[in-house]
């Protein structure tokens, strides 16, 4: 995430993030008492990815239709 | 080692050089690649630990849904399949360097921690007294029905069908969260559509 | 009975139709176009004219259900309507009392041939109707409310003014129709530059106010209550406002308007004391409940017990004693108004002043109606006067016949003589119903409204013809070029005049007036104290009847005096001379059969039911009220006294204004100090001046030298300390305030530039800082909790 200048690296970046702690949820709900909170938190977060993703998406094709480009370098507008 | 370890070792280490390979490939197409087979094998790992439904969902929606969605974007986004913006070298030094701090804190972390004490505390702090078992395992591999109840607000695997005591269920951040699937949809719809030239 | 419901709803239309016309007239139609049709005039006259057919139906309804029984019962059985005691004199008086009247040469079978007068005796005799239209509002026990008295009175006026105001419409409609123009030039009006004033012509606006007047009028003979009546009386003083200043580019007219409205509002204000005694101590403003409350005696006294106090049965059926006191209070007080709207002295200035209103205005609204209802509302108010009150209304009547007919021997403007014409005949009948002669005053003031409206109009036919002038010293031998307004006009001077042969014809003047005068005498043989009473009105018939003459010859007769004017008078269009027929014909006959004819008998029918036999006096010194036999027995007496006047008078204006034996400029020398003072209209004018505007200014002066020396100083006092305060207060914002504020601004403004470095706009550097946060946490975490 922190490598790439493209947009939908950077989203992919994301997925792997959200995507790990779902493991580690998972798999701490599975040896620990707490049922199946774990499952169900990552089920909740796979949703919210999913969404994200989408959002993300059509972001990234607005970006695309104004700049021609997804370098995210480009966005510097508001810079201070 | 039996089949299980071998799997989880299999699939571990499939994810991890998943992972890793997003990071490193600098090609649109390749990442997309990559990361198919990285998300694949977590939701190999899911079923090995018993989450066949959480498999299955991460299956259908990231490996299914989400990724297409990225393939669809990264085709309608660049002008080639291959397409390459070049980060420079000093950049991925830094992330390299915080990313294996991190690594290094997690790993720390994890080792750090008396993980049975936890347990038995956070056991005490539900009400669970007596022996302290972990997953039932009559009910292992068959997750469907206890998430479905969670999800309305009862919790099979505390006992509350027996007792017909309510529990913490899920009932309301699954409303939440379908009204935000609702409203991301539309959110995602406009941003995305095509824009229409306004002459006036 | 079909009358109950028709009647009123017939009198509602009449009432109501105006103000229709009123609201089409003032709102329909487009700028700029309105001012030049006459549509306006045809709505108006449309909406007066259905009116005067609904009266006239109503009247005829009104008798057909009394089987006339209003003609029939008075001439045979008099008062035993009204009153269970007989007097029994009366009834040996009544042979002689026809044969005394018969001399008109008319006769009651006439209208009663038809008639069976046994179905007359049994028909039961519904003198009033009354009844409420529409309840406004309910105060605790107060209630408002638009009601309807209807009697014989109220036909008669409706029929009276609605058959006047038509006429009068249609005369205007010939008069006005030089506002007919979007460039209406306004000879008397200047503007600052000399120049005349040029504006839209209003013609639409003249029959709006008319139309808005005639509602009032009408709403005000119509109501049922006192209250009703006080409204519909502002009502029609703001239109009497409207009217007078038509022309409100005329500096003159604005101050006649004013005038006038404030004259009145001296006079309402007595009427709105009135009106609270009669709301404290009776409880209602109904005429139904309010008559029926007083307690009077067989006599006709009112009945008052030891303390001199009146028991009164309130209509919510409580009784309560009320001081004498407090009645002759609201009896003045009420009289006060009347005072106001009929110009009576000492509020007579305005109505003179009146005259710059258009002249169909002077013909309807200063002369046959507006100025009328005062006398109308005494006769409607009457059963609630005390004999102290009447002799009020009776000195005051006199008074101003008097002095109103001495200044009209003066006055050159042909409109001014006319208006004093009219505030002495007001004050006929005013003297009239003082004197107990209730059907007597109201009588003249139907016949007065009949030929003093026929006179305006033929004076405004006048004044159009000659284009303008009203001095009649600039005409003379207008008989030859406006031969009808000559002769319509000798018809209302003649009715004025009271001049007749008796037996053979009489105009209407005569015959009201010599019921007033008859009047008078019977009081003042009852009462030789105020022998004034009847003096000066037989002494002002025949000034009456003096400057009648002079206006007439002085206008029509003789050589021309200005031969400019002559030569470009004219005869005035049918439109404006057929209402001067009409009109000359009821001026002429509408009293016809004198006190048999039908319109004295219709008047007496709804006469209040103690004033036929009089009232004795109960203890030495009180008046002596004349009841019906004690004025026919000086009938005769005080006829022919008051014919020998107006003949005189007659005489007199002839050998000097028709003849040319004396010189007219020798006699004003030698009268000098009287003419100057008559001219001067008593100095009235002058008198009010010194009496109330100058005290007035001076006491404004007075308080305008307080406010300058004392209160401005302190007030510039207060505000030089406010400006040392301000200032103080400026430099503590400028220095502290706004040097926090600013210091608050410049240290956010260089932290915003510190932090600006942060913000580099590339997104791997955050997602990096949101690593080392995480990362420093868990630092942070792990060392301060080791486990």
């Amino acid at each position: 995430m922190a490598t790439k200048r493209n947009a939908i690296g950077i989203l992919m970046g994301v997925e792997l993030v959200l995507n790990g702690a779902n493991v580690n949820l998972v798999a701490f709900s599975h040896y620990t008492t707490l049922g199946i909170d774990g499952q169900i938190y990552s089920l909740f977060v796979i949703v919210l990815a999913a969404a994200e993703a989408a959002v993300a998406l059509a972001i990234a094709l607005n970006f695309y239709n104004n700049h021609l480009t997804i370098d995210v370098d480009r966005a510097n507008r508001l810079k201070g | 080692m039996n089949g299980d370890s071998l799997f989880f070792t299999l699939f571990a280490f499939m994810a991890c050089l998943g992972a890793v390979a997003v990071v490193v490939s600098q090609r649109m197409v390749r990442m997309a690649f990559w990361l198919i087979i990285s998300l694949g094998s977590t939701a190999a790992l899911f079923f090995l630990i018993d989450a066949d439904f959480l498999g299955a969902a991460q299956l259908l929606i990231y490996v299914g849904g989400t990724l297409v969605l990225l393939v669809f974007a990264v085709m309608l986004t660049s002008s080639g399949p291959y397409l390459n913006i070049e980060t420079s070298p000093g950049e991925i030094v830094m992330a390299a360097m915080l990313g294996l701090l991190f690594l290094f804190m997690v790993v720390s972390s994890q080792t750090g921690i008396d993980w049975n004490g936890t347990n038995q505390q956070m056991a005490a702090a539900n009400g669970m007294t007596g022996e302290i078992s972990t997953f039932d395992s009559g009910s292992e591999g068959n997750t469907l029905r206890t998430i479905g109840m969670s999800l309305l607000g009862l919790r099979p695997d505390r006992g509350a069908a027996e007792t017909g005591q309510l529990h913490t269920g899920y009932l309301l951040p699954f409303e939440i969260v379908s009204v935000h699937l609702l409203v991301v949809l539309i959110g995602a719809a406009y941003l995305a559509r095509a824009k229409r030239r306004r002459d006036t | 009975m079909v009358g109950e419901t028709l009647i009123p709803t017939l009198l509602t239309i009449a009432w109501l139709l105006p103000l229709l016309g009123f609201a089409v007239e003032m709102l329909y139609g487009r700028k700029g176009e309105r001012t030049t049709t006459k549509w306006p005039a045809w709505c108006a006259v449309a909406c007066i004219g259905t009116g005067f057919l609904c009266s006239l139906i109503a009247l005829l309804t009104w008798g057909q259900a009394t089987g006339w029984a209003v003609l029939e019962s008075h001439d045979l059985h008099g008062p035993d309507q009204h009153h269970s005691e007989d007097d029994p004199h009366h009834h040996g008086d009544s042979p002689k009392h026809q044969a005394s009247t018969n001399e008109s040469g008319w006769q009651m079978t006439a209208l009663t041939a038809t008639e069976n007068s046994d179905d007359a005796e049994h028909v039961p005799f519904p003198s009033v109707y009354s009844g409420t239209l529409y309840t406004l509002g309910v105060f605790g026990s107060l209630v408002v409310s638009i009601d309807y008295y209807i009697d014989s009175l109220t036909l008669v006026m409706f029929t009276m003014v609605t058959l006047i105001a038509t006429c009068i419409h249609l005369f205007a409609m010939g008069y006005m129709s030089d506002e007919l123009t979007n460039e209406y030039v306004d000879h008397f009006a200047h503007t600052s530059d000399g120049k005349h004033v040029h504006r839209p012509g209003r013609f639409y606006r003249f029959f709006a106010y008319m139309s808005l007047f005639c509602f009032s009028m009408l709403g005000l003979v119509l109501a049922g209550n006192i209250f009703q009546v006080f409204v519909f009386w502002e009502l029609v003083g703001i239109c009497s406002y409207l009217l007078i200043g038509f022309y409100t580019e005329r500096k003159s007219a604005g101050d006649a308007a004013n005038k006038a409205f404030i004259m009145n509002r001296i006079g309402d204000f007595g009427f709105l004391i009135g009106l609270m005694v009669v709301w404290t101590w009776f409880g209602t403003f109904q005429f139904s409940e309010l008559f029926d409350s007083l307690p009077r005696d067989a006599t006709g006294h009112i009945v008052t017990n030891d303390l001199g106090e009146v028991a009164v049965s309130t209509h919510s059926g409580e009784s309560r004693s009320i001081p004498y006191s407090l009645l002759v209070v609201a009896g003045l007080g009420v009289f006060a108004g009347c005072i106001g709207k009929s110009a009576q002295f000492p509020l007579q200035t305005w109505l003179p002043d009146a005259m710059e209103g258009p002249t169909p205005v002077s013909a309807l609204v200063h002369s046959a109606t507006m100025v009328a209802a005062g006398v109308y509302l005494v006769g409607r108010f009457y059963p609630m006067f005390v004999p102290e009150v009447l002799l009020t209304i009776a000195y005051i009547g006199a008074i101003t016949l008097f002095l109103a007919a001495t200044i009209a021997v003066v006055a050159t403007d042909i409109k001014r003589v006319l208006a004093y014409s009219t505030i002495s005949q007001l004050g006929y009948m005013m003297l009239g119903l003082g004197v107990f002669g209730w059907a007597a005053g109201l009588f003249h003031l139907i016949t007065h409204a009949f030929f003093k409206s026929l006179m305006f109009l033929c004076s405004g036919s006048v004044i159009h013809g000659c284009h303008h002038e009203q001095e009649m010293p600039k005409m003379g031998g207008l008989m030859r070029k406006m031969p009808i307004t000559a002769g319509t006009m000798l018809i209302g001077v003649i009715a004025i005049s009271g001049l007749a042969v008796p037996g053979l014809i009489a105009f209407s003047g005569y015959h009201s007036k010599d019921a007033i005068v008859a009047t008078a005498l019977a009081f003042i043989q009852a009462n030789p104290a105020h022998f004034l009473l009847f003096l000066l009105p037989l002494l002002t018939a025949g000034i009456t009847a003096f400057y009648m003459f002079r206006l007439w010859f002085y206008t029509f007769f003789g050589e021309p005096r200005d031969q400019h004017i002559y030569d470009h008078a004219h005869e005035s269009p049918w439109i404006m001379t057929a209402p001067l027929l009409v009109l000359a014909v009821f001026a002429a006959g509408c009293a016809i059969g004198g006190e048999k004819g039908m319109l004295y008998m219709m008047l007496l029918g709804s006469e209040p039911v103690h004033v036929a036999n009089g009232v004795p006096a109960a203890t030495v010194g009180e008046l002596v009220l004349p009841g019906h036999s004690a004025i026919h027995d000086v009938h005769a007496k005080a006829g022919m006294w008051a014919l020998l006047a107006a003949i005189s008078g007659t005489l007199l204006a002839y050998v000097l204004y028709g003849t040319k034996t004396v010189n007219l400029s020798d006699m004003k020398r030698q009268l000098a100090g009287i003419h100057q003072f008559l001219s001067e209209k008593w100095y009235f004018d002058e008198l009010y001046h010194a009496l109330f505007m100058k005290p007035v200014h001076q006491v404004a002066a007075l308080f305008a030298w307080i406010d300058r020396t004392m209160i401005d100083r302190v007030v510039h006092a207060s505000a030089g300390l406010m400006v040392k305060i301000s200032k103080w207060d400026r430099f503590f914002d400028e220095t502290f305030v706004d040097g926090l504020v600013n210091l608050i601004a410049r240290a956010t403004f260089s932290s915003g530039i510190l932090l600006k470095a942060v913000q580099t706009g590339r997104l791997r550097q955050y997602v990096m800082f949101i690593v080392v946060g995480v990362v420093a946490l868990f630092a942070v975490l792990f060392t301060t909790f080791p486990n």
